[in-house]
């Protein structure tokens, strides 16, 4: 990893993430902290991250390297940390039972993918096939069915759903925008996170050639 | 390269960590606090004059609007505690007060008393009654609660502060 990677292009992705993912547009503009379990997802985010080689933290901070050096490296594990934290804020829905089982989902996922170990490409793949799947759930389908303004399919959908879950399916009506900042937000974290450990172009060429001596 | 990038890390992470503390709506807020921040916020003076002037004669709603553009990021002691006592008269009632306006009042009046070095604010101006933040927030939390002496025949005659 360059010095620049790692000081500079790694801690401002993320903390813009982490801005990025906590704003909810409205009436008025709200920031949202992580929540207590969407910090200890994230804690379980970044040990599957560990854990498949997507990230080794003793490259970033050990005791070969300089006090500075152990500095940049301590604010990109951080920056990881409360980035992930609020991912999953902003992918769980805000109330009633979508909240619970999306919680749910998340926690017994991360607990599969620790279970299984697979490796770094695996364990990026999973990520975005999850944040993709809660993206999608959370701000169209999720969305569509709490529109008060939709058309008539929609709101029978709509009696049907919350006659069955006992009024607690629907959310509160989004801001347009908001599926558009999220998608950013994701196609960002996980662009930031496939960096942490991404070779660089000579190496990724070397890493090739040496792969194929081994085929041949 | 590193000492830089960690500089550029603490301050954005401080940024980050002051907006989430202080939760500005608008960016006119934002720009408003930080510029705050550094002693540079100024209201719109003729704007501010305006609303006094609409206030006095009784135009609250138009008064509420001139005072918005006077303090657009809500950074002002002062206009915040006209936009509360704005509140505080449209609502005020002979038989029963608007408690809408009376709590809206009350979210600018407790603006005005965190914005007031030490929480305290006093307003001098001629006409009057209600001087200090202190009391207008003890006027709309008394309009706001139901009290036995909601019910005295003889409230009708009291007057609007």
């Amino acid at each position: 990893m360059t010095p620049a990677r790692e000081a500079i292009h790694l801690p401002v992705l993320f903390l813009t993430v982490t801005l990025l993912a906590g704003l909810r547009l409205g009436a008025a503009v709200v920031l949202i902290p992580p929540s207590l379990f969407s910090l200890i997802l994230a804690v379980l985010l970044v040990g599957v991250l560990v854990q498949s080689g997507a990230f080794v933290p003793l490259r970033v901070i050990n005791g070969s390297r300089t006090a500075l050096a152990n500095l940049n490296g301590g604010v990109v594990v951080v920056t990881l940390l409360v980035a992930s934290a609020q991912m999953f804020s902003l992918l769980t829905p805000d109330s009633g039972l979508p909240r619970v089982l999306f919680s749910v989902y998340f926690l017994v996922l991360l607990i599969n993918t620790m279970a299984a170990s697979p490796d770094r490409i695996r364990v990026l793949r999973s990520l975005a096939v999850t944040f993709g799947a809660a993206f999608v759930l959370k701000f169209i389908v999720l969305d569509a069915l709490s529109d008060p303004a939709g058309g008539r399919l929609t709101r029978l959908l709509q009696v049907l759903f919350e006659g069955v879950t006992l009024g607690t399916l629907s959310q509160d009506p989004q801001h347009p925008a908001a599926g558009y900042l999220a998608f950013t937000a994701i196609v960002m974290f996980l662009a930031t996170v496939f960096l942490l450990r991404a070779p660089r172009f000579d190496e990724a060429g070397s890493t090739q050639a040496v792969a194929l001596r081994r085929q041949d | 390269m590193r000492a830089a990038g960690l500089g550029i890390a603490v301050v954005y992470s401080f940024l980050i960590a002051w907006l989430f503390g202080q939760q500005p709506a608008t960016f006119a807020e934002v720009a408003g606090t930080l510029s705050s921040a550094v002693g540079g916020y100024r209201i719109d003076q003729q704007a501010f004059d305006d609303g006094l002037q609409y206030f006095g004669n009784d135009q609250f709603a138009e008064a509420r609007a001139a005072f918005e553009r006077a303090d657009p990021a809500h950074r002002d002691a002062r206009t915040q505690f006209y936009i509360a006592y704005a509140f505080y008269r449209e609502g005020w009632g002979r038989f029963y007060s608007d408690d809408r306006l009376y709590r809206q009042g009350l979210e600018a009046v407790d603006r005005a008393i965190a914005l007031a070095p030490n929480g305290r604010l006093v307003v001098n101006e001629p006409g009057q009654e209600l001087r200090t933040a202190d009391e207008l927030k003890a006027e709309l939390e008394r309009g706001l609660k139901v009290e036995p002496s909601d019910f005295n025949p003889a409230r009708v005659v009291r007057p609007r502060k």
